[in-house]
């Protein structure tokens, strides 16, 4: 079904909201994995990642999103994702990269 | 007189002796290698001044031996307490009190196997390019002048991986300090530092930051190499993310270099067990105290300087002897 | 004769309702059956599978033959249960038999024989042996009774927690033998016979108590004992103790090669009630022996999925290294199970997944013989660069398929749950194995292997661990290899070993380099590097801390170097060990008498 071009485009406003996202999920995800908040953001999951060689998937930038309360997309983005691992084996920090990806997939996802 | 026993011959060995010797203590140094000295003579020019390592060195050495100190070279310590020490062989040596100054050991980059090293030519560590460097023969294995060159920063230092947790501290200069070397060396050649953080501690350092990234042109990438894998045509290829914007960065590069970390030494567990010491979690000595305390242990009677009780440079290093010089003073009394 | 007496009630009732029970849920289960596992069964149920089953129905559930290979203490208590019981109730049978003639009787009358016969002529034979048996069922009560308050000495060193059923039944079945010992003991009392043991407990009795007391206490005793084979047959269809009869369909089924698949079937509670909740697979998990994880082990996962209050927490929280199922004495399928769990749990429908994957293809070089290094092996080149010698070497033409990134074989996300997902990773590299016309297919990854041969359909291509590879052409003397005098050491890769089967060959390789020291645990009990990617559940630190204690036990040997054919066992065994850890591949390549620069 194609969109009805009136004439303008809502875009959306580009500055990450922390006043208006909502926090609750990204706050029950950092409850549950509480090692997410040791990320330090060094992308070696994003650099060795399977899916990510194939695709613009990018796990470290879809968490951050996350603990944003930016969860537009996020789901369909972390389908993206093989779960094969290798994320977990060069994680300087240690973090339960796997884990993380289905604790977020099942919060957004509802079930 | 008082007669005080120093494990280890690097700086802060030499300089406590020194020190000791000053106010009428009686030092013996025990190194294990042939020599004294020990990881400064591996080093090649010292950051941020670039004043040469022998300079530091020859100093030290040409004082000791002037001072005429007493040194024990070859021997390693099988286990000590405040009054003795025991060396491999059985043969014990008694004293008065025990500086542990047997410093650090550097990261093994194999343990990292996916970067390679030791697998592919051209990975470097750190180490490597400091004694290229004073063998005066930068190249790449077949001899050619690298025309890309990255570094690759905590290898083996921030890396719950590979068991080492803490950060090394002066790896992060030394990148800096070797990019700038080989950027003079090849100024053709273009350098990549993938960092996580850059940590400029001391004076000078972020100055030597600024000048390399305006007058020397080196391109600091934050992103973690992930993995490295040989070309066919003996160039390694690297991955990490280009963390700035998001995306996956792959690129070839003549050498790869990894800024090796400094680690506890395997012996500590056994030294602190032997002698009832306490260790902090990443296996180096915990001092008594982090303030007013920092070169006693928990014991009387046995004291630290230096790379033992965790990363550091080489100038706190030696600040390090000289209290302890003046600490072990205090406590004999003299 | 008359064979009833009101005392009969409280057991007529209670196994009245027990048998309904039985026929209610195995008519529903068998009903719900698939299609194809129905076809099995009529195919099967008129050959020889038959009688194969018979045999070990009475093998496992009369002689409980593998508890007995566990533990003998453990064994025979359950086989004095079980199997006493049952010939208790077959020569009681002959005995009613031998007394009466082919006449009929009903079920109480040979049940409470003793209770009935007081005008006969008793068989000394029968009397004794039937107070042998009795002998022996009371010394497995004895022994369970024991287990409760000194598992460690049968073996054990944790016991299964239960249910508030299982303690009823449990009660019960702990009174019912000594209540039939002191109801026949008051019979001899009052009516003479009874053999070495109720006859000598009888004669007791009717020493210290008068005629009159005897009467009241023989007919009370009748009613309790009565009660308790009642409260039990009633408790039975909703305790453990529904292993008791689930385990003989299960035996049958399983000979008609029914098997438990990543969906959930019917098939499944079969399996499930077959649990006896022995406990007997708490003591091989490492997350209890190293991490202290206690409530998530098989059994507490069949007992949680049977009562239907699985949570994701226990159906995720397992490492799936098999070493439970290994022992478990009747042979559940506890991997699988546990991973239909979690696609119940977890999966999808994935039709639009993975669209990106459609004409992906980053493979290079050509031959027949084909290459997937796997996911994990890119994270350790040495092993790479040890099998691209081997290849050099071997003289085969080598495709890679995934040198330069591949696509993930699907295992991992099938072992998550998400089993629709990982099938358009097998599809994907189905296809692309087709499609460059490989005949063999070598594979350096456990985990990879285990899937392409079990979940790939992927006839006419041979599918190799490289320890297979490397084994064949030492032996056809493509490789000549220096024999050294290194001592190693071997851990088994869990889905290579209990997964894939394959133990002999990678021993066979490291010994035609070196010397091979094996570790305490090994082969079929070796322990799991615990980085499995079947477990998300658990922490960095424990999967290290698991890590530590196998590297460990792996230097006790005094090997070293240690050797493992997994790139994640590499990966694993390297962050606890201070030696050396390396893969099959790279020892051989060390050990070639062929040099290549």
């Amino acid at each position: 079904m194609a969109a009805i071009n009136f004439g303008y485009t809502i875009s959306k406003p580009r500055a990450i909201d922390i006043d208006r996202n909502n926090l609750r999920k990204s706050d029950e995800i950092l409850r549950e994995m509480p090692e997410l908040q040791a990320c330090i953001g060094c992308g070696a999951c994003t650099a060795v990642c399977t899916a990510g060689c194939l695709t613009d998937f990018n796990i470290r930038r879809v968490h951050t999103l996350v603990r944003r309360g930016e969860y537009k997309g996020l789901y369909e983005e972390l389908n993206k994702c093989m779960l094969c691992g290798k994320c977990r084996l060069v994680c300087p920090r240690g973090i339960n990269t796997r884990g993380v990806i289905m604790l977020i997939k099942r919060k957004l996802g509802d079930f | 007189m008082k007669r005080v026993i120093i494990i280890g011959g690097g700086i802060a060995g030499m300089q406590s002796a020194l020190k000791l010797k000053h106010r009428g203590i009686e030092p013996l140094i025990i190194e294990k290698e042939t020599e004294l000295g020990g990881k400064l003579r591996g080093w090649y020019v010292l950051f941020p001044s670039f004043t040469p390592a022998s300079d530091v060195l020859n100093e030290l050495r040409n004082q000791v031996q002037k001072a005429g100190i007493a040194t024990r070279l070859n021997s390693t310590v099988e286990s000590f307490d405040r009054d003795h020490v025991i060396l491999k062989g059985g043969e014990r040596l008694d004293c008065d009190a025990v500086i542990l100054a047997s410093g650090f050991t550097l990261f093994d980059a194999r343990i990292k196997e996916e970067y390679g090293y030791g697998l592919y030519d051209n990975v470097y560590t750190s180490a490597d390019i400091e004694r290229m460097l004073n063998e005066g023969r930068v190249t790449m294995k077949n001899g050619e002048r690298p025309k890309r060159i990255a570094f690759l920063h905590c290898v083996g230092s921030r890396d719950e991986k590979v068991c080492q947790k803490h950060c090394s501290k002066v790896c992060c200069i030394t990148g800096v300090k070797q990019a700038v070397e080989l950027k003079q060396f090849f100024p053709e050649a273009d350098v990549f530092n993938f960092y996580m953080d850059i940590r400029m501690f001391g004076p000078g350092y972020e100055e030597m930051y600024r000048e390399a990234q305006i007058r020397h042109n080196i391109h600091f990438v934050r992103g973690r190499i992930s993995e490295a894998s040989p070309t066919i045509d003996g160039r390694i290829q690297i991955k990490a993310e280009d963390t700035l914007t998001g995306r996956p960065l792959h690129m070839s590069v003549d050498m790869l270099i990894l800024l090796i970390g400094m680690r506890a030494n395997d012996d500590n567990a056994s030294f602190a067990r032997s002698a009832g010491l306490e260790r902090a979690e990443n296996g180096f000595f915990a001092p008594r105290d982090q303030f007013l305390g920092n070169v006693e242990s928990n014991r009387e009677g046995i004291f630290y300087a230096g790379t033992i009780t965790a990363p550091k440079n080489i100038g706190e290093s030696l600040n390090d002897a000289a209290a302890v010089a003046d600490t072990v003073a205090q406590y004999l009394g003299a | 004769m008359t064979f009833y007496a009101p005392f009969c009630l409280p057991f007529l009732l209670g196994a009245t309702f027990m048998f309904a029970a039985l026929v209610w849920k195995w008519g529903r289960w068998l009903k719900r059956l698939p299609r194809k596992d129905k076809l099995l069964i009529r195919k099967g149920i008129f050959s020889s599978a038959t009688l194969r089953a018979i045999r070990e129905v009475l093998l496992e559930s009369l002689i409980h033959r593998k508890i007995c290979r566990v533990n003998p203490l453990l064994g025979y208590m359950h086989m004095s249960l079980a199997f006493g019981w049952f010939l208790l109730i077959v020569v009681g049978w002959i005995e009613t038999v031998f007394y009466m003639g082919f006449k009929w009787v009903p079920v109480q009358g040979h049940v409470f024989f003793k209770y009935f016969a007081t005008g006969i002529e008793h068989n000394a034979g029968f009397e004794f042996l039937m107070d042998f048996l009795l002998l022996m069922v009371l010394s497995g009560v004895a022994l369970a009774w024991a287990k409760r308050f000194m598992s460690r000495r049968m073996g054990m060193r944790r016991t299964t927690r239960h249910v508030p059923g299982d303690r009823l039944a449990l009660s019960v079945l702990w009174f019912i033998f000594p209540a039939r010992l002191v109801a026949e003991s008051l019979i001899c009392a009052l009516y003479g016979g009874g053999g070495f043991l109720t006859g000598s407990l009888g004669g007791v009795f009717a020493m210290v108590f008068p005629r009159d007391v005897l009467i009241y206490l023989n007919e009370s005793s009748w009613w309790i004992y009565s009660w308790c084979l009642g409260l039990f047959f009633v408790a039975l269809p909703f305790s453990r103790y529904m292993h008791i009869f689930t385990e003989i369909p299960l035996i049958f089924l399983r000979a008609y090669r029914l098997k438990s698949t990543e969906k959930v079937s019917s098939y499944d509670h079969f399996q499930i009630e077959a649990c006896s909740r022995c406990g007997i697979c708490i003591d091989p998990c490492q997350l209890q022996s190293v991490l202290g994880v206690n409530d998530v082990q098989s059994v507490y996962f069949l007992r949680d999925r049977r009562y239907h209050m699985l949570t994701r927490e226990v159906a995720d929280n397992c490492l799936m290294c098999g070493r439970c199922a290994e022992r478990c004495p009747v042979g559940i399928d506890l991997n699988t199970l546990r991973l239909n769990s979690r696609d119940k749990i977890r999966n999808m429908p994935a039709d639009r997944r993975y669209s990106y994957l459609n004409g992906i293809d980053r493979s290079s070089g050509t031959g027949k013989v084909g290459y997937f290094a796997g996911c994990m092996t890119l994270l350790t080149p040495r092993i790479l660069d040890a099998m691209n010698r081997i290849f050099t070497a071997s003289g085969d033409e080598v495709w890679w398929a995934d040198k330069e990134g591949g696509v993930c074989c699907g295992r991992p996300l099938k072992l998550s749950g998400e089993t629709d997902a990982a099938r358009k990773m097998m599809e994907y590299n189905t296809d692309l194995f087709r499609k460059h016309g490989i005949t063999t297919l070598v594979t350096s990854c456990p985990i990879c292997l285990k899937v392409f041969r079990e979940d790939y359909r992927l006839e006419g291509i041979e599918v190799i661990h490289h320890s297979e590879y490397i084994l064949r052409l030492i032996r056809t003397g493509k490789l000549r290899l220096e024999h050294g005098s290194t001592p190693f050491t071997y851990h088994d890769p869990c889905e290579l070993g209990r997964g894939s089967g394959i133990y002999d060959e990678p021993r066979e390789v490291i010994s035609a380099v070196g010397t091979l020291l094996e570790p305490r645990d090994t082969r079929e009990h070796a322990l799991c590097c615990g980085s499995s990617v079947a477990n998300t559940a658990i922490s960095d630190a424990q999967q290290l801390k698991i890590a530590r204690s196998v590297t460990s036990e792996l230097e006790d040997t005094g090997a070293e170097v240690i050797v493992t054919a997994c790139p994640l066992c590499k990966k694993a065994l390297s962050r606890g060990a201070t030696h050396e850890v390396k893969d099959l591949a790279e020892i051989v390549a060390e050990a070639m008498k062929q040099k290549f620069s």
